[in-house]
């Protein structure tokens, strides 16, 4: 679960990690890179059936996330939403593969997503209203003057905890699972230590647990990404339109 | 448990660095052919279904002028069926008077002939009445008077019968 760095990289002041988790999202861009766009443009009927799953996802990203929540200005923003989706679902189902890791269950990984979003949502605001204008439908319309002062340290400070939660909830998520599965297998050395009978019996209830924790794994991975999708176009429609 | 939740820095920065390439990339890369595909497929669809809906709307059309010309037609058989028995009405109208006229005709000249048979035979009989009479008074005259005072005398009784009795109808027409 935690990071093994092999290597570091040094550029200038960055000391840059080569690890574990940046090979599994190293794969997941790959995929990403090389095979979305291999599908897509194929025409061959074998690959139909992934061909419209991805357009599936990309058509229910557009519209039930990004145009509910941003209104028709938000058709330019389907692509970045759509390569977040896919994103943090890769590098999730990845974490569910043997031998692979969860990126998305690193505090670090979440936490540049979590920028990236909350660089978006800034982005996206001052672009739609202008820099004054941004700033200053921050605070909700018909709130009395003098709770200004107030408001505005509040919400400023609710952009970074929107984003902070996001970071949060991802990586929570993700390492929630492997801890209870790691716990499971854990009950059988446990169990064990007290005899070699009382392990071995052990050993089929925590398998079968295991097993059902991965398949709520699995629904969590695609829940997660849904989320993180849903929860950034909500922000960030917010911030494009304030009423 | 301390390495879990301390954010590497450095990680952070490959993963924005990586997300943020990709997010260019694939923009470029898949959801641009991704969406004309599915637009041109949309496009496609809408298109098809306002070509559709042209020719249910022409079918309709073309129905209701059907229709109309059916009803036209009806009402025309409806006005020719009245014409033709409102003709056989007048036709039947004008034969019938004609009938009763001819039957009309014929029984009048039936009346005028058997009135001119009738005043035919009555002269027939005043005639051989006249005859007879002057053949009866003829054979006592032979007996008593001469033929001929006897003939005279006869045909004056005669005359007056006439004048008495008008209704016996044996006065010459």
């Amino acid at each position: 679960m935690v990071d093994h760095v092999w290597s570091w990289v040094v550029l200038g002041p960055l000391r840059l990690p080569v690890s574990k988790h940046l090979l599994m999202m190293g794969i997941a861009a790959l995929i990403l890179l090389v095979v979305f766009p291999l599908l897509i443009r194929s025409r061959s009927a074998a690959l139909a059936p992934f061909r419209s799953m991805i357009e599936i996802g990309v058509l229910f990203i557009r519209d039930e996330i990004v145009l509910p929540n941003m209104g028709s200005r938000g058709a330019g923003y389907v692509g970045y939403f759509a390569t977040l989706f896919f994103f943090i679902l890769i590098m999730n189902l990845i974490g569910l593969v043997p031998y692979g890791a969860t990126a998305t269950g690193n505090l670090a990984v979440t936490g540049g997503l979590a920028l990236t979003t909350f660089v978006l949502i800034n982005f996206s605001g001052i672009r739609e209203q202008g820099l004054v204008g941004y700033f200053s439908h921050l605070v909700p319309k018909g709130i009395p003057g003098w709770l200004y002062p107030l408001m505005f340290p509040i919400e400023v400070l609710g952009l970074f905890i929107k984003t902070f939660a996001l970071c949060i909830r991802l990586f929570a998520n993700m390492i929630a699972g492997h801890i209870v599965i790691l716990v499971f297998i854990s009950f059988i050395f446990i169990f064990g230590s007290f005899g070699t009978a009382v392990g071995l019996g052990v050993a089929p209830v925590s398998v079968g647990l295991v097993l059902f924790t991965m398949l709520l794994e699995l629904l969590v991975a695609f829940l997660q990404a849904y989320v993180f999708v849903m929860l950034t176009a909500i922000f960030t429609g917010a911030a494009m339109h304030p009423h | 448990m301390e390495a879990l939740i301390r954010p590497e820095f450095g990680l952070m920065f490959w993963t924005i660095l990586c997300f943020v390439l990709l997010a260019l990339l694939l923009s470029r890369t898949a959801w641009r052919p991704l969406m004309q595909a599915v637009e041109e497929r949309e496009r496609a669809m809408k298109r098809d279904r306002s070509a559709a809906e042209t020719a249910r709307q022409e079918a309709e059309k073309a129905r209701a002028e059907l229709d109309a010309k059916l009803a036209e037609m009806k009402a025309e058989v409806a006005r020719r069926l009245d014409e033709a028995r409102s003709a056989a009405e007048r036709e039947k109208d004008v034969l019938i008077a004609e009938a009763r006229k001819s039957a009309a005709v014929i029984v009048e000249s039936a009346r005028r002939e058997i009135e001119a048979q009738k005043q035919e035979a009555a002269r027939d009989l005043k005639n051989k009445v006249a005859e007879l009479s002057v053949l009866a008074a003829e054979r006592i005259m032979l007996k008593q008077l001469d033929h001929r005072a006897n003939t005279d005398l006869a045909s004056r009784y005669l005359a007056e019968l006439e004048k008495e009795r008008p209704d016996l109808g044996l006065e010459c027409k």
